[in-house]
């Protein structure tokens, strides 16, 4: 096969098409940047398990066929479904463009990135600078101080998967004692193959908390970059829930930044992945001051010929003492065909530090099996029970009350599925 | 806390012990390395025609390839041609046949060392295959060992006397084009040990090697090559000492095990080369490829390592765990001080069904060190019911070292386990307090943790070594109390 690479000349022309708004400078400046660092490579150890190829060659033949940049119109019968799944304010974003209808909540000012005075957007790696080169809208969402909304305010991501390539971003502010719950559903209305890069930026002044979920139900053949970073100062808060159901190839890049001392972040996630999926889970928690604390727990199911990756990185830099870190990543393997790798890492340049890692992949204990199995339920049941059981440990660390229902509700649709798909 | 800067500073002030220069005349090549360096090196050997074609195929594919720079480890580059590739003691060719012709002054180095080596030898029953520098100097034990018909000798005098031993084995487990160093090494390397122990044969006493480098400026390239035919049993140990020097020297050895059906290679390590100064000049850099390949069902093969000197450690002691129910075990202290740098672990992969692996690394960094530890364990497919259980736990002393932890785990079978597991943290004031209060100085509270933290690496170690290296870490961390 031959590599497609977006080259310059691809990437301005399609830059240049795109109207002259607010964004027109910084796009300019990231598809240079892009131009210079291109998609990172197997060879990359970031990359190492995660063979972006497939989605070069869809974004090269995106751009050289006069891209589409209209987004999907009628979608009002899974927003239906998901808003009264959720009881929250709602936001709705198409193809990356937020919808007008912007909820008016006290303390909070939302408004759309094309309408924003945007100075910068982060295009440090090489798919935020292609994130911001061909962004079209996004949003940004700021909670004053102390504020606290009385209800979760939920983004409902849709995407049309029609053969194309869809940037979204979000700007996450929390002035100094603010607090937020925040829900993103990423969805899709349409059984194409499509590519969506989101970048998310969270910026957590001084005793500000954020309660994160994000559920990923998308079609079989889509394609999705996610990353969320977030920096923290003194006393804030973040407690991230990721939840990934769908898609072909997903890929979340997660990166706290802990500035301020008192800090505390969480992270957890759950990966349901079967048929030929591919799920990357990376994380990276940077301890640059001290004492502060990180929590992180990721567990994910396997079945099919599936494919998931863990990398979590805790660093503790140089003088972050009285770090107390924890992190552990279990995997549940069904089948002979499908694969994990995980990599706990740890980097540590402090000495009065308490870290430790743990990452186990094994499978169905036969003796828990059997006991069910003796009080009279089927294989299928008992695997199903205790399969349940053990993507039930991430449920019950749902930061999020408000969609406790819904995600339950998709998890144990695509249990059912995976189960199915088990070999004995 | 002044006691405890005294202390720290009485650490940082610490002399390598082992420094010095034993002065014999060395037969070296001038610094360089081309085909006609090989030439010279394979002619001087004695080396068979197959040997010399191996040598360069190596070189050639070696000048393919680039050094890797993916290590958590930082020095200055390595200029190739400035090594000088062959060194060995003046009297090669007449080899002492006995302990009473070997050179005194060389007697008197490994007395200096500690190893007294007939008494030693003797009193643990132990035969002493000693390296000095390239050649292999004096083989100690030899008739005892050839009753049982173990084969134990310098590499050289395999090579020529044991040729289809070689042919079949060399190579097979560490392939000439595996890596740079190793690629290296197999273009140039100079002398090492043999062992090979026949069908259903319990090598009658632990065989060892002490390895020395002596000539300044000389790059030492061993090679170890041990074949355990099947139902076999060997315990290999090696130990490293080395004198002072200022200029970097470049170690690249290779290590190759292979355990037939039912065959059990024990293979320990105490390294204690010279680390550098306290401003990280000199020191030896240690770029070490070992692999152990348990080929039949049932075999076994067990690295344990102490490792305490050298500059830069790097070094991936590995299993491949082809047969079915073999095992593989990998038990490691690494000790770091002042500037060195390790980034060490293993790689275990799982091939053969019921496979199981113990991994065990327990990590020391203190002053300014750096060290990772790097694993990989990989369960192939086919690797039904495959085990693994790794913990890696780390400990600080002081406020600029640093410890990494980068465990890779690759599963491809869902009747395979695998567990890791890993903590950082520093001695606590709690453990401190408590061994102070009964009465135990800093310094012994210290000792006695840090050799609780190793306990369980040093009960895999053959009897000897576990007492000579708990010694070295006692030593080695003198006085470093966070």
């Amino acid at each position: 096969m031959t590599t497609q690479v977006i080259d310059k000349s691809l990437l301005d022309a399609a830059v240049k098409a795109m109207p002259d708004d607010r964004l027109a400078g910084l796009r300019r400046e990231a598809a240079d940047r892009f131009v210079s660092l291109g998609f990172p490579g197997t060879d990359h150890e970031d990359w190492k398990y995660t063979n972006l190829s497939d989605i070069e060659a869809l974004s090269v033949a995106w751009l050289k066929g006069n891209p589409n940049l209209q987004p999907v119109s009628s979608v009002t019968d899974i927003t239906d479904e998901v808003r009264s799944a959720i009881d929250a304010h709602w936001l709705l974003v198409r193809d990356g463009v937020a919808d007008d209808m912007l909820p008016d909540i006290d303390g909070i000012e939302i408004e759309r990135l094309v309408d924003a005075d945007c100075s910068a957007l982060s295009a440090d790696d090489a798919l935020s600078a292609f994130n911001v080169a061909l962004l079209q809208d996004g949003l940004r969402i700021r909670v004053e101080p102390d504020a606290a909304p009385d209800r979760p305010l939920a983004i409902l991501n849709i995407d049309s998967a029609r053969q194309r390539v869809v940037q979204s971003r979000l700007v996450v502010e929390l002035a100094a004692g603010a607090r937020l719950e925040l829900i993103e559903c990423a969805l899709s209305n349409g059984s194409g193959s499509q590519f969506t890069n989101s970048v998310v930026d969270v910026d957590l002044e001084n005793a500000a908390c954020l309660t994160h979920t994000r559920v990923q139900d998308r079609h079989p053949d889509h394609s999705g970059i996610y990353r969320l970073q977030a920096s923290l100062a003194r006393d804030a808060n973040i407690r991230h829930s990721s939840f990934d159901f769908g898609g072909a190839l997903s890929r979340n890049d997660v990166v706290t930044d802990i500035k301020g001392t008192g800090a505390a972040v969480g992270l957890n996630g759950l990966y349901l992945a079967g048929g030929e999926q591919h799920i990357d889970n990376h994380t990276s928690i940077i301890h640059g001051v001290g004492p502060a604390t990180s929590d992180e727990e990721y567990r994910g199911i396997l079945t099919g010929r599936a494919q998931c990756v863990f990398n979590g990185k805790v660093i503790v830099a140089e003088g972050a003492d009285g770090t107390n870190s924890r992190q552990s990543n279990h995997n549940l393997l069904l089948s002979d065909r499908a694969e994990i790798d995980t990599k706990p890492e740890l980097e540590i340049y402090a000495d009065d530090v308490k870290c430790a890692h743990g990452a186990t992949v094994g499978q169905l204990d036969h003796a828990a099996l059997f006991y069910l199995q003796s009080r009279g339920l089927d294989r299928d049941q008992a695997k199903q029970i205790l399969t349940r059981a053990f993507a039930a440990g991430m449920l019950s660390s749902l930061s999020v009350p408000a969609c406790e229902d819904f995600v339950s509700a998709r998890l144990d649709r695509r249990l059912a599925e995976l189960v199915d798909d088990v070999d004995d | 806390m002044s006691t405890q800067q005294k202390e720290l500073e009485s650490l940082v002030n610490r002399r390598y012990e082992h420094g010095f220069v034993t002065d014999i005349e060395q037969e070296s090549l001038p610094p360089g390395l081309d085909e006609d360096v090989i030439r010279a090196i394979s002619a001087r050997k004695n080396e068979p025609e197959f040997m010399l074609e191996w040598r360069l195929k190596a070189y050639r594919h070696w000048l393919t390839i680039k050094e890797p720079e993916w290590a958590h480890v930082h020095h200055h580059p390595i200029n190739y041609q400035d090594i000088s590739y062959f060194s060995a003691p003046k009297s090669d060719k007449d080899r002492p046949q006995s302990l009473d012709e070997v050179d005194p002054k060389l007697l008197e180095t490994y007395d200096k060392l500690g190893i007294p080596l007939h008494e030693r030898a003797r009193l643990a029953g132990v035969a002493v295959d000693a390296v000095f520098d390239s050649v292999s100097v004096a083989t100690t034990f030899k008739d005892k060992l050839s009753e049982a018909g173990v084969i134990f000798c310098p590499f050289s005098e395999a090579v020529v006397e044991h040729p289809a031993l070689l042919q079949k084995y060399l190579g097979t487990v560490v392939p000439h084009r595996d890596n740079f160093f190793a690629a290296l090494n197999s273009a140039v390397f100079s002398d090492g040990s043999f062992v090979y122990i026949p069908k259903g044969v319990r090598c009658p006493m632990e065989l060892s090697t002490y390895f020395r480098i002596n000539a300044a400026n000389t790059g030492q390239f061993e090679r170890t090559l041990i074949i355990a035919d099947e139902g076999s049993h060997v315990s290999y140990l090696e130990g490293c000492t080395a004198p002072m020097r200022d200029e970097n020297q470049l170690h690249a050895a290779v290590v190759e095990l292979v355990a037939l059906e039912d065959a059990e290679i024990k293979y320990s390590t105490v390294q204690n080369w010279y680390p550098g100064d306290e401003d990280g000049k000199g020191g030896i850099y240690n770029f070490v490829t070992k692999r152990g390949d348990c080929r039949g069902a049932n075999s076994k093969i067990s690295w344990t390592q102490v490792e305490t000197g050298s500059a830069i450690t790097w070094k991936y002691p590995s299993c491949i765990l082809r047969g079915e129910n073999s095992v593989g075990e990998f038990y490691s202290v690494a000790v770091t001080n002042n500037l060195q740098q390790a980034d060490t672990g293993t790689k275990m992969i799982h091939i053969g069904r019921n496979s199981s692996s113990t991994i065990v690394s327990k990590g020391i960094s203190a002053g300014h060190a750096q060290q990772s530890y790097r694993g990989l364990v990989r369960v192939m497919p086919q690797a039904e019911g495959a085990r693994n259980h790794t913990q890696c736990d780390s400990l600080l002393i002081g406020k600029e070292c640093g410890a990494h932890t980068f465990p890779y785990m690759e599963v491809r079978n869902s009747g395979a386990k695998v567990e890791h597991e890993a903590t950082t943290s520093r001695i606590s004031e709690n453990q401190l307090f408590y061994c102070r209060q009964r009465g135990i100085s800093e310094e012994d509270a210290v000792n006695m943790i840090v050799n609780g933290f190793c306990k369980e690496v040093f009960k895999e170690l053959p009897m000897e070594f576990a007492v000579e290296a708990q010694a070295l870490l006692n030593v080695s961390l003198e006085g470093a109390v966070g």
